[in-house]
């Protein structure tokens, strides 16, 4: 079930954590919201855009995750309640501006969503946000079901009132992606009209302009408005404790950790001799709550993922506290009870609880052990790639031939999105990809790689990026480039959306994120502007991509190239084919001098399968594409294209 | 028999397949850009007059590192599979007749590099039915030639004339190879010559090469191979780089080398003829030729080169000197004779001499070459 407008008002409803999310922020009157895909946030914005109307709900997907943060703001000065969400690294892109809008302050209940990632299950990177709140000096709240991850979202809009600034509420993938059961609130009736008060003084929060200076002044008014929270933090019922009044072992913990933690006791049946101070409040955290909490247990351990944030908060206040509350044994991260990196789960807790207290870990049952193994065999091998039909497979095969014809030790510097994968698994990108970092970055270190020249670097640079991310982050890094006359071969994998995580619309595009038609902006007309020649193809016509590539490694300066063709899982290409593709047998060379599988060796698109038995390539015709790309690099023509009935 | 060339990648005979091609041959520096490896899979490719590997291929034995003619070969088997054995010298390989000949048509000679006789013997060969198909080299787009095919004996009549840098002729023959041509004729260096012997054998001895055979080769489809006798090609990079500060690349219209007193490259264009010491030439020679000892093409039907005549070079340029190496080749010559299509003139007293004085001058060069490698 996903939310909907028809759902009541006290019904219980099973909604996934980013739903429920978006429900909390619906519940409080959210009138405007802003965000940058990235998993794990995405669902966030598009389920608000669900609810989107206009003069009641206005919800974009901007540009980037400091433009989100920026729209935001800008409802919030004009009185509005307002949220941005990103991902993890999404806060990095934002934080020059939350720097600076934590100093001036808000006026409209304002929050920052970000989803964190543990264990980079959808990312290149495990950064934590949460660190963020503190290096910002805002409140931060972490939701630990998902009846709280709508309940602390509301509130979340009060609290930001309260203490007119920016709240921070962070969310993690095992929250934001699973589902669990919610009553739904009410939804208040439309708020009043938007109006930006800035004829009065700096110093009025309500009628002054909203700035971070006078810097000392706003600062400090800052600090107090942290304090203030704090002692809000003092009973809020989002701070938990559960289990004896004087355990053996107190675990403090937060977010999906707070299950674990339970499970893990659960698991020992330690729930006589350990006790849990969940909280939910988890920057500044509340003196009094900690103290009366420390004050009845020897050994604490600090259960989070994934650096020890909480564990330094708590180690800090313990200190402070030492001579009231006595000298404590710590268990965390530091000392490696716990891994310092990737995701927690329910037994890595048991085992460190079970460390602690001279627990032997109840080992995994022999017959569930065996169980899965033997239903393991059944899981098809498959390999990270990129999907049947997808137009960057036939990007990257075109780039490969030009590299390896140019001969010069060309690569490519590599970026986010799906084409991401080519520099993951260096077989997906036919081993042409060789740096990936954060969006845009692949334009930035190119432009640097293409000024190396004089140092003798003899090697032709290139740059990939998708559309969604050349108006994020690329521009500029092109730019630079032009400006600095960097010789590099920029090309735009154009495939007509924000694909890899959903589709979302960006600036390329006619449509926004409520569905409106929007002015396209277009990404030749802005190369072209910024001074660098542009050439326009289709990455499916092959000899074309590799002729042009070949020809632009050869020329100095920034080059641009446009690969265009829309994504195989986009929603005008679904479950449309433009070729029947075959394999005639007779002419197939299977593993023969000639051919040795080159298309299920090396091309390996998961629509071509190697038939063991026959020794001959086939089609999979369920998940074939119908690009017809394959039939240009069989050697011996035995793929054939027959044009679709449906093309 | 263990000849010089025998063994010109320093390694033991034997088979091998892309990770040994590339090396032993392609990284090397020992690749001549002949084409052998390509157009049989999908895995190398001719880029410029470079062979360059696209995808690597995992099989243990393939006719690419079967067919380079710079991959171990036993010279000796090869020769007296495709030759009599009672014509074969040690200097110029086999030699059933050595001929001084020119093309009859004088339009043709002006505009022909030489003597005209290659374009007159392909032209010759088409219209007879002797052969179907004839793969030339001819002058491409800026300094780099192009392999091209004709049926129309009307436009191999067409001469070529040389750029010194080499074309991916028998990357031609195995495309051509796949289709619907029956009998084919081959204008080739002496790598390309013996790419094709090379292709020959394993056409005959199917049986030794298990994985070649459920692969259709074509090679049975080779008719006739008229060798270029050649001292050794130019990296196309290099010569551009080289002739880019002389002249008008898009101009140049031919080039020769005259008689090696002259020392010198003559480059022809729409407007003079630009002089380039052989010093500065030098540098830009393909490293694979100077590990070759084959000047004539041995592993031809019959080899064909510039003539040297007692009436200096302005006469003998007009000329060509014919070595016939086959029955095939003899067949062809002396149709060319009886149709008038060529001229002949006796060969002048020490000519061949003198030629086996030369080509066993680069075999001495590769061997010394090859010793120090």
């Amino acid at each position: 079930m996903s939310l909907d407008r028809e759902q009541k008002e006290g019904s219980e409803v099973l909604l996934m954590g980013n739903e429920a999310i978006a429900r909390g922020a619906l519940e409080a009157g959210v009138r405007v919201a802003a965000g940058y895909p990235g998993t794990p946030s995405s669902e966030i914005i598009e389920t608000l855009s669900r609810f989107s109307e206009a003069g009641k709900l206005y919800v974009e997907w901007s540009t980037n995750e400091k433009v989100a943060m920026e729209v935001a703001a800008a409802a919030s000065f004009a009185g509005l309640r307002s949220l941005c969400v990103m991902k993890q690294n999404g806060v990095n892109v934002a934080s020059d501006f939350l720097l600076h809008l934590t100093g001036s302050g808000t006026r409209g209940g304002m929050i920052l969503i970000t989803c964190d990632d543990p264990g980079a299950l959808s990312s290149v990177n495990e950064g934590e946000s949460r660190h963020f709140a503190r290096l910002m000096e805002i409140p931060l709240l972490e939701p630990a079901d998902f009846r709280e991850a709508k309940e602390m979202t509301r509130w979340a809009f009060d609290l930001s009132e309260a203490i007119r600034n920016v709240v921070m509420v962070r969310s993690v993938t095992r929250m934001s992606h699973a589902s669990g059961n919610v009553v739904l609130g009410a939804l208040p009736a439309a708020g009043g009209k938007a109006q930006f008060r800035c004829d009065g003084p700096v110093s009025d929060p309500d009628r002054g302009p909203m700035i971070s200076t006078p810097v000392i002044a706003k600062h400090r008014l800052q600090q107090e408005k942290l304090r203030k929270a704090a002692a809000l933090f003092e009973d809020s019922p989002f701070n938990t404790y559960e289990g004896p009044e004087t355990p053996e072992l107190l675990i403090i913990t937060s977010s999906v950790c707070t299950l674990y933690s339970r499970e893990a006791l659960s698991l020992l049946r330690a729930e006589g001799r350990a006790a849990i101070l969940k909280l939910g409040t988890t920057w500044p955290l509340p003196p009094a709550l900690l103290k009366k909490h420390l004050r009845g247990a020897e050994k604490v351990l600090i259960v989070e993922e994934v650096l020890p944030f909480l564990e330094d908060q708590v180690k800090i206040l313990a200190a402070e506290q030492a001579r009231e509350i006595g000298i404590k044994t710590f268990y965390g991260k530091n000392d490696g009870t716990l891994p310092m990196v990737g995701e927690l789960n329910p037994d890595l807790v048991a085992a460190a609880v079970g460390r602690i207290l001279g627990i032997v870990s109840p080992a995994i049952p022999a017959e569930y052990r065996e169980k899965l193994q033997s239903l393991t065999a059944f899981v098809p091998k498959r390999e990270q790639t990129f999907c049947p039909g997808c137009p960057h497979r036939a990007s990257f095969w075109g780039i490969r031939e030009a590299l390896q014809r140019d001969s010069r030790g060309g690569f490519v510097c590599g970026d986010i999105g799906c084409y991401a994968m080519a520099s993951l698994f260096p077989a997906a990108g036919f081993h042409t990809a060789k740096t990936l970092h954060s969006m845009g970055s692949g334009t930035g270190i190119a432009s640097g790689f293409g000024k190396l020249g004089p140092f003798g670097m003899e090697q032709p640079v290139l740059a990939v990026c998708g559309d969604s991310t050349f108006y994020h982050a690329a521009i500029p890094a092109l730019i630079n480039a032009v400006h600095q006359n960097a010789d590099i071969t920029f090309i735009a994998l154009d495939n007509s959306g924000t694909a890899m995580t959903g589709f979302q619309p960006h600036p390329g595009l006619d449509v926004n994120a409520m569905g409106e038609v929007s002015p396209k902006v277009d990404i030749a007309a802005i190369c072209g502007a910024i001074g660098a020649p542009v050439v326009t193809g289709d990455p499916f016509a092959l000899i074309e991509t590799r002729e042009t590539l070949n020809r632009l490694l050869e020329e100095p300066g920034v080059k641009v190239l446009i690969l265009k063709q829309s994504c195989a899982l986009s929603p005008e290409n679904k479950e449309k084919k433009r070729f029947l593709v075959r394999v005639d047998e007779a002419l197939c060379r299977g593993e023969a001098c000639g051919c040795n599988r080159i298309c299920t060796r090396i091309f390996r698109c998961p629509g071509l399968l190697w038939n063991r038995e026959r020794k001959k390539a086939e089609i999979d015709e369920v998940i074939c594409a119908g690009c017809g790309f394959c039939a240009g690099i069989c050697p011996a023509g035995a793929i054939r294209n027959e044009e679709a009935a449906n093309s | 028999m263990r000849d010089w060339e025998s063994d010109p990648a320093g390694q033991e005979s034997g088979r091998g397949g892309q990770k040994e091609l590339e090396e032993q041959v392609l990284g090397a520096g020992l690749c001549t850009g002949c084409g052998a490896c390509v157009s049989l899979c999908p895995y190398q490719t001719i880029y410029h007059d470079r062979t360059v590997v696209l995808h690597s291929c995992d099989l243990a034995q393939g006719r690419c590192y079967a067919a380079c003619p710079r991959t171990p070969t036993d010279l000796g088997s090869l020769r007296s599979g495709l030759y009599n054995e009672t014509d074969c010298t040690p200097e110029l390989g086999a030699l059933k007749g050595f001929f001084i000949t020119r093309t009859t048509d004088e339009g043709a000679r002006r505009r022909a590099q030489h003597g005209g006789t290659v374009t007159a013997l392909m032209a010759l060969a088409l219209r007879e039915g002797l052969i179907d198909t004839a793969i030339l080299a001819e002058g491409g787009e800026g300094l780099l030639p192009r392999s091209i095919t004709v049926r129309d004996p009307e436009a191999a009549g067409m001469p070529g004339g040389s750029r010194f840098v080499v074309s991916p002729t028998v990357a031609e023959f195995n495309r051509i190879c796949l289709g619907n041509a029956a009998k084919i004729g081959v204008v080739a260096t002496p790598c390309q010559a013996l790419a094709l012997a090379k292709m020959r054998k394993w056409g005959h001895d199917a049986a030794s090469y298990p994985h070649f055979r459920e692969v259709e080769n074509g090679i049975e489809k080779l008719h006739l191979v008229v060798g270029l006798f050649c001292g050794w090609a130019l990296s196309w990079q290099k010569l551009a780089a080289l002739l880019k500060k002389k002249t008008d690349l898009a101009r140049v219209t031919g080039m020769d080398i005259p008689p090696s007193r002259y020392h010198t490259l003559e480059v022809y264009t729409t407007g003079e003829t630009v002089r380039v010491s052989l010093d500065e030439v030098d540098p830009c020679v393909r490293e694979a030729c100077r590990t070759c000892g084959d000047m004539t093409a041995e592993f031809s039907d019959l080899s064909v080169g510039s003539a040297r005549l007692p009436e200096g070079w302005e006469t003998a340029r007009s000329w060509n000197q014919v070595i016939v190496r086959t029955e095939r080749g003899m067949d062809l010559l002396e149709l060319a004779r009886d149709r008038g299509v060529l001229e002949f003139r006796a060969a002048p007293e020490g000519n061949l001499e003198k030629l086996k004085a030369a080509s066993l001058g680069k075999k001495r060069a590769a061997a010394s070459r090859n010793g120090k490698r």
